[in-house]
């Protein structure tokens, strides 16, 4: 019983598989989009890397794009400015420290109950019972008391003037309401018993790990949808997304809120040009960039010339050109001009490799020869960068950026782990460099900036540099101050802080980007980064 | 020595042998038969299709392909083989001691055998993997630990079986040195048993492999092996399918050479097993379910 | 036979035992403090020392290892597998669907494995050595050879990109199986093929078939009686097909975006959440010593010899 005759068969097999895999790859499945069921019956499938989670809304587990489907906050951040949603008007007392909110009387729970008063004081109240977990909303250190003033009147007394509070008051979490009855002991800090807002969708169904849908709340304030059903379906990113948006399967895709894109940008074209999807991308919202860990000081991280010499051996321009396909521009400070508060002076720092060798020459990181990692007192120049593994532009960054530093004689270890994960390290200061955005349009510079001192944020990012307490006392600062100018001074110096100290290394500005069905209408960009209007979508005949 | 010649005969073995030599050549001096630096990044020949000097064409951040398949050996294949020569020198080691000496050592021997076999190889290799961290090392460690425990119960099987050969009871006799017994007598039998295992287990761990790395959780970057190269070109594969074809191919046909040659090794060195000749139920039943937990 | 089956779930016992208290303290080897972990969870700003004393007693962590021990298992035994650490939903509302999505798939699987090997182990140890024999052992080498992830990735392509027949990914309609079950087959009926006919093939040799036919039995009813024959030998090997399938799917379930503990462990793993991780070894770990005794159990009732094999 030898092999000796299997060979035909098996000769024959691998032709097969030669030739299945090279046949005209280049029309992959245009044809098959003739039946495209979704389209047909209106409704909306994203994809999305992660479950739904948990939606509780004071908590930070559940997606973000779908709490803002059902969730609302009593005001509304747009780019004029701070509009009313579930609050018709207020008023801020001459001290700027009471606000006193009119709601509008006909909203109404998804499960029935009333939205009043005495539901916004009770929302609240829970989520200050548990204000430890949202420091980085500087309000919820700020916020005294809740009063019911009538039915439809509601007072919030702030400990001192604090000019970002509405814009804080209007984030997707965690000052947005949910029915009482949900509410468990009166509290929502361990659980609830279910998800009903007040927004233009309800979550119907729900499969961890597999699909969730949401169904149009008929009765909503605003007026019900026009799109019935919105389906939010776990698929991996990469080519299973891609995959199921040829077949139909899913329909539409955008950036999640971590900030990662499910396809990579030459597969987004290829579904545009076979025709049936169109891509529409946001204005420039956010920065990417690598975040420097300057507390650990175990690592040569913590040291500024190291992350100077970082921030010259990145490449941008290649990074911008030919990972993104020019989508996303260089970035080179870490607010760009455009920003509120942010057009401040900072020196640029080119991509040079030469540059960077020199600082760390001085430096005393010595290479022993060439092509060797650089050394001091007998330490490596070793670092770890961590990228969220959902991400395949932040992989190929990673990797791209750790040719790039040993060139220089850094050796970088690239690890990628989910996002959770990512923010737990950036929470607990495990790390040395991580990727990173900032939180976008309605949350910079005043979140972004407010979360240096936060502990489950950057707080390990910038306090391992020299002038860090000053820099806090600034930061608190200018989140109280009511004058202009001082405004304007002290969040400049608090940006050039940062920047000398390198801490923030700016990559691309990043945009949000949508794939939608071609026939879809409506689709605009709040000024968050981390939920879509889904509710101003509809479909042509 | 007739094990070799009895292989040369069977073309297919001879095949599958050459295949693996010339691989593990290539693996071994890698950076010699690597026309380019394997980790050479060079964003402007991103995915730069096949040409006179990258035969292969690149990779999304412009490497040259082939570099990589050729220095992605050692990961794919040659770690593999180490940590397959560990568990089996392990495995050999144990299954000697149970087998030949019995009693309380082999009771030992055989319930941390038992215990180990407990959990199946993807779990345990997995539940490494979670505890130490992603990485190559760690999955080869997770393979010694899983792996050792076969060869020591197989080895001891053979080992029992041999020990009550005739010569082998005599040679015990005028008070040879047990080592010696062993190492004479006992270790070029039961050799055949251990090439013939171990060969055919290794085509499972290459594939198991290759598959940590494409989930992400084996070898990381900037290394090259074959899985992780597999996971890269996975992200484009409907829009640049060429990308998945050379280290997929690379690894059917290493397997497959493992495999045959496998085959060929157990014909060679035992040919009454392929006639069919009588074996007795038990006996066939316990290699048999051997063989299928191993994989 | 009922006291060999007693005696053999007996047996499993404390292996079940050993296999947890190795699981517990494999887990106990990771770098991360629960207790610290369990604070993050919680969203605390400011871990002090005496906060994490307190969740440690909370967490039972100041007792005696092996008094811990002790606890974490009865815990298990009421499925109280501890809380997840990125989500903080309890482990066992996580794993429990997925674990059912997993059992339907291997199921599914082993049973077209074992129909598929049967007919093709049987079909070729009657012609053993003849070209249909030699092909199909030719092609089961060789299609054990090619990674699964691979093969499936050429396989949705074609079934589902070119032929726009098959669903790409996720589970729901039955038309969802027809790949991942494929797949699942391809890699693993070779072995087990080769398996049915090694003891197809070793029946055939036996004496009494050299017997039957010199009595001039039919030859229907001989090859019966050998294929009956060589499938009590098989069964105690299939009846391990359905806890190694089990432990295995973790690539193709990636693949498929399959929702079951493949994926689960997969994401747990890289998302550092060692509760989920330790659930699962510890289920896969007592699955596999359940079936083993299982298989034996099974075994020992058709061959009667082996009863005092224990």
């Amino acid at each position: 019983m030898t092999v000796k005759k299997y060979m035909s068969p098996v000769i024959f097999l691998l032709m097969l598989a030669l030739l299945t895999a090279c046949s005209d790859n280049t029309e992959g499945g245009g044809e098959a989009q003739d039946d495209n069921s979704t389209a047909a019956t209106k409704e909306i499938i994203y994809a999305t890397a992660k479950d739904i989670n948990d939606m509780n809304p004071h908590l930070y587990a559940g997606s973000m794009p779908a709490q803002g489907k059902v969730f609302e906050s009593l005001v509304e951040n747009t780019e004029e400015g701070i509009k009313p949603l579930l609050a018709e008007s207020w008023d801020i007392s001459e001290d700027g420290k009471v606000y006193t909110f009119t709601l509008r009387e006909d909203v109404e729970f998804q499960d029935g109950e009333p939205f009043n008063a005495e539901a916004v004081k009770k929302n609240l109240d829970a989520v200050q019972n548990n204000a430890d977990t949202h420091s980085w909303i500087k309000l919820s250190t700020k916020l005294e008391s809740t009063n019911v003033l009538d039915d439809h009147t509601v007072e919030l007394v702030l400990t001192e003037p604090y000019y970002p509070a509405l814009v804080e008051l209007s984030m997707t979490r965690p000052y947005v309401f949910l029915s009482p009855n949900d509410f468990m002991d009166g509290e929502t800090k361990s659980g609830v018993e279910g998800y009903h807002g007040t927004g233009p969708y309800k979550l119907a169904e729900h499969k961890t790990d597999e699909y969730a849908v949401f169904e149009a709340n008929e009765n909503y304030w605003g007026g019900a949808p026009a799109i019935k059903k919105i389906t939010s379906k776990v698929l991996p990113a990469g080519e299973t997304t891609f995959l199921a948006l040829q077949k139909g399967e899913v329909n539409f895709a955008f950036t999640d809120d971590r900030g990662a894109d499910s396809l990579e940008s030459e597969s987004m074209n290829q579904l545009v040009e076979e025709g049936e999807y169109q891509l529409v991308r946001s204005e420039p919202m956010n920065t990417k960039m690598i975040v420097a860990n300057s507390s650990r000081t175990e690592n040569a991280v913590s040291e500024t010339e190291v992350r100077e010499a970082i921030w010259h051996s990145i490449d941008r321009e290649t990074i911008s050109r030919d990972i993104f396909d020019g989508t996303e521009t260089p970035a080179e400070t870490l607010f760009s001009s455009n920003i509120q508060y942010a057009d401040v002076e900072l020196k640029k720092r080119e991509y040079s490799l030469e540059k960077a060798k020199e600082i760390l020459d001085q430096a005393g990181w010595k290479e022993q020869q060439s092509g060797a990692v650089r050394t001091k007192n007998g330490n490596e120049l070793a670092m770890q960068l961590f990228y969220d593994n959902a991400s395949s532009s932040q992989k190929t960054q990673a990797e791209f950026i750790q040719y790039s530093l040993q060139e220089i004689g850094i050796q970088l270890e690239i690890i990628g782990e989910e996002s959770t994960s990512i923010a737990n390290r950036r929470a607990t200061g495990e790390y040395d460099l991580l990727f990173n955005q900032t939180w976008g349009l309605a949350y910079d510079p005043q979140s972004t900036i407010a979360a240096f001192t936060s502990d489950a944020s950057y707080l390990h990012t910038t306090s391992g540099i020299e002038q860090a307490d000053e820099l806090y006392k600034k930061i608190d600062e200018v989140m109280v101050t009511t004058d202009e100018n001082k405004r304007e001074d002290l969040y400049a110096d608090i940006l050039t802080t940062v920047h000398n100290e390198a801490v923030f290394i700016p990559i691309t500005n990043g945009s949000v980007t949508v794939v939608a069905p071609d026939n879809l209408n409506g689709i605009s960009f709040k000024q968050t980064q981390f939920e879509l209007p889904f509710e101003q979508m509809n479909f042509k005949d | 020595m007739k094990m070799l010649l009895n292989l040369r005969q069977d073309k297919i073995g001879f095949l599958s042998s050459i295949v693996i030599f010339v691989t593990i050549m290539l693996g071994v001096f890698a950076p010699f038969f690597a026309p380019h630096d394997p980790n050479q990044v060079n964003m402007s020949l991103r995915y730069a299709p096949s040409s006179m000097e990258y035969l292969l064409g690149n990779d999304h951040l412009g490497r040259c392909i082939l570099s990589r398949l050729i220095i992605g050996i050692r990961p794919s294949v040659l770690w593999v083989l180490a940590a397959l020569g560990v568990s089996v020198l392990i495995g050999a080691a144990l299954g000697f001691l149970a087998g030949y000496f019995r009693g309380k050592i082999d009771t030992v021997i055989m319930r941390m055998c038992d215990t180990m076999l407990s959990f199946p190889g993807y779990v345990m290799a997995l539940a490494i993997i979670g505890v130490l961290g992603v990485g190559l090392q760690n999955i080869l460690i997770a393979f010694i630990l899983i792996k050792w425990a076969w060869f020591a119960r197989i080895i001891r099987t053979s080992v029992l079986q041999y020990a009550e050969l005739d010569y082998v009871k005599f040679a015990k006799a005028p008070g040879i040195k047990d080592l010696q017994i062993i190492y004479k007598h006992l270790f070029p039998l039961t050799f055949s048993d251990i090439a013939v295992i171990a060969s055919s287990s290794m085509g499972s761990m290459i594939l198991q492999i290759s598959g940590f790395s494409f989930l992400g959780l084996g070898i990381q970057a900037p290394n090259a092996e074959w899985g992780m190269m597999l996971n890269e070109a996975r992200e484009v594969m409907f829009t640049r399918p060429e990308l998945m074809l050379a280290p997929g191919l690379a690894i059917v046909i290493v397997v497959s050479a493992f495999n045959f040659l496998s085959d060929s090794l157990q014909v060679a060195l035992n040919p009454a097993l392929s006639t069919g000749q009588k074996r007795s139920k038990q006996e066939s039943l316990s290699t048999e379910k051997k063989e299928v937990l191993m994989k | 036979m009922a006291i060999y089956m007693i005696n053999r779930i007996l047996l499993a016992i404390p292996m079940l035992l050993v296999v947890s208290f190795l699981t517990f303290i494999l887990i106990n080897l990771s770098p991360l403090d629960p207790a610290e972990v369990v604070l993050q969870a919680q969203g605390v700003p400011v871990i002090t020392s005496e906060l994490l004393a307190q969740t440690r007693q909370e967490l039972g962590m100041d007792k005696p290892f092996l008094m811990q021990y002790v606890d974490w298992i009865i815990a298990c035994l009421q499925f109280d597998f501890g809380h997840s650490y990125v989500t903080g939903q309890p482990v066992w509302s996580l794993l429990a669907p997925a674990f059912v999505n997993t059992l339907k798939l291997t199921v599914i699987s082993s049973f077209v494995i074992i129909i598929l090997s049967v007919l093709l182990g049987v079909l070729c140890a009657l012609n053993e050595g003849k070209l249909l024999d030699q092909s199909l052992r030719g092609i089961s080498f060789f299609l054990t050879s090619m990674p699964s992830y691979w093969l499936a990735a050429l396989m949705v392509w074609y079934f589902s990109v070119k032929l726009d027949l098959l669903p790409t990914s996720g589970m729901g309609s039955l038309q969802h199986y027809i790949l991942p079950v494929i797949i699942i087959t391809v890699s693993y009926s070779g072995i087990y093929f080769r398996v049915v006919r090694s003891s197809m093939l070793n029946n055939l040799h036996q004496d009494y078939v050299l017997y039957s036919r010199a009595c001039g039995l039919p030859e229907r009813r001989i090859i019966l009686h050998i294929v009956r024959n060589s499938l009590q030998v098989s069964v105690s090997v299939f009846c391990m097909a359905v806890p190694i399938i089990l432990g295995s799917t973790v690539v193709i379930e990636n693949v498929f975006a399959w929702p079951g503990l493949g994926s689960l462990s997969v994401r747990a793993i890289l998302g550092r959440d060692f509760p989920i991780i330790q659930a699962y070894v510890l289920i896969l770990a007592a699955a596999f010593v359940l079936f083993n005794a299982l298989s034996d159990i099974i075994n020992a009732w058709m061959n009667p010899k082996l009863r005092n094999d224990l």
